[in-house]
C-alpha cells in the first residue's frame, strides 16, 4: 500500500513538473491587446556579456522580426543617429525610467530593450550559449507589455552529410568558417525569430487582433537552436 | 490517368513544402544580405560597408515579394538618410518623404529630421 502511495506521489510530481503554464497571448500580453501599440523604437541592446560584438549583432537584426510581426519600426539607423546626438545611446539609463520623451520625439508607442546577459563560445565545436532578455515597454503607461528571457544554445555547425574521414574533415572546416564573425549574424537572427514567434501581431498583419487565443510561449525558456 | 494525378499531387505537395513561409515583407536577396550589410555598417561605417548597405536598400525597395507587397517600415527613411550622408541630399529627402507617404505614423519623427536637414 505504501509503495503504491509512493508511486502515485512520484508520478504526480513528474507530471506536474512537466506541465508548463499555458496562457493565451491575450492573458500573457494583456497590455499589447489593450494599448494596441503600432510604432516601435528599437533601443541599442544592453550588453552585459563578455562578447564586445554582441551589441551590434543584435542591433542589426531586431527590426526584421518586429516589422514582419505587423508593427511600424521606427527607422533603426536614423533613430540610432538621433539617440547618439541626444546623448541617449546608453539604453541602461532608460530601462527603469519614464519613456514619455520617446513618445514625444519619435512618436513611439513602445520601446524595445534587449539585454544580452551572456554569450559564451565553446572552443571545440561550434556551440554558443546566449542568455538574452527582450522587454517591450509602453511609452504611455510605462508598463512592460511583453517580456521573454531565453537561454539559447546555438549550434552554428552545418553538416556536409558526407561520410567517412573526408566528410568529417569537411564538416570541421565548414564549422570553422561558420563560426566566423559574420556567421553570428545568423545566431542573432535565429534567437530573435524564435523569441518573437509569439509576439501578438501588429496592425499591418492580417492576423491583427485575431491571435489572442493562441498560446503564448513561456516567459523563461531554454532552447537549442541551429543554423537555419 | 489516375497515376498522373497522383504524381501531380505529390509534386504539388513537394513544391509547397519547399516554399519558405510567407512573411509581410521580404528583405532582399542573399547576394545583398541586409542583415550582414547592417552589421558591417554598424561596425565600420567605411565606404565599402556604406555602399553594401545602400545596395541592399535598393534591392529591398525594387524586389518586394512579401504579403503586403510594399516596402518594409523604416527602409525608405534609412535609405534616404544614408543618401543624405553621402552627399545626395535631393534624392535622400525624397526618400524620407516616401516613408511618411507609406507610413503616416512616421510623420512626427521624419518631419523633425527634415527640419534638422533644412537648417
Amino acid at each position: 500500500m505504501r509503495s503504491y502511495l509512493l508511486i502515485i506521489t512520484i508520478s504526480t510530481l513528474i507530471f506536474t513538473s512537466c506541465s508548463t503554464s499555458k496562457l493565451s497571448k491575450s492573458s500573457a500580453y494583456k497590455g499589447m491587446y489593450s494599448e494596441q501599440p503600432l510604432s516601435v523604437l528599437i533601443m541599442p541592446p544592453i550588453n552585459r556579456s563578455t562578447n564586445v560584438e554582441a551589441k551590434e549583432l543584435f542591433h542589426a537584426t531586431l527590426n526584421v522580426p518586429v516589422a514582419n510581426g505587423g508593427y511600424y519600426v521606427i527607422p533603426p539607423f536614423l533613430s540610432m543617429e538621433i539617440l547618439k546626438r541626444e546623448s541617449a545611446y546608453d539604453s541602461e539609463l532608460f530601462l527603469n525610467q519614464s519613456l514619455e520623451k520617446f513618445n514625444e520625439v519619435f512618436d513611439a508607442d513602445i520601446v524595445l530593450f534587449t539585454i544580452i546577459h551572456k554569450w559564451d563560445k565553446s572552443t571545440i565545436g561550434a556551440k554558443v550559449k546566449v542568455e538574452i532578455e527582450y522587454v517591450l515597454k509602453s511609452t504611455t503607461s510605462n508598463e512592460i507589455l511583453y517580456t521573454r528571457h531565453g537561454n539559447i544554445i546555438y549550434n552554428a555547425s552545418v553538416s556536409t552529410n558526407a561520410g567517412g574521414l573526408a566528410g568529417l574533415i569537411a564538416d570541421i572546416a565548414l564549422s570553422a568558417v561558420n563560426t566566423a564573425a559574420t556567421k553570428y549574424v545568423d545566431l542573432a537572427k535565429t534567437c530573435n525569430n524564435y523569441t518573437f514567434s509569439d509576439l501578438p501581431k501588429g496592425k499591418y498583419s492580417p492576423q491583427y487582433n485575431l491571435d489572442g487565443k493562441e498560446i503564448a510561449g513561456p516567459k523563461k525558456f531554454t532552447k537549442r537552436l541551429s543554423a537555419q | 490517368m489516375k497515376r498522373n494525378n497522383l504524381l501531380l499531387i505529390i509534386v504539388f505537395f513537394l513544391v509547397a513544402s519547399c516554399a519558405p513561409p510567407a512573411t509581410l515583407y521580404t528583405w532582399g536577396s542573399k547576394k545583398y544580405n541586409y542583415h550582414k550589410a547592417s552589421y558591417n555598417y554598424l561596425k565600420v561605417s567605411d565606404e565599402e560597408s556604406t555602399n553594401a548597405l545602400k545596395a541592399s536598400y535598393e534591392d529591398i525597395i525594387e524586389k518586394q515579394k512579401g504579403i503586403r507587397k510594399t516596402v518594409p517600415p523604416g527602409i525608405y527613411a534609412d535609405y534616404g538618410f544614408l543618401l543624405v550622408s553621402i552627399n545626395e541630399p535631393e534624392k535622400g529627402i525624397e526618400m524620407l518623404k516616401m516613408e511618411v507617404i507609406l507610413y503616416p505614423e512616421s510623420k512626427v519623427f521624419i518631419t523633425r529630421i527634415l527640419n534638422m536637414l533644412n537648417k
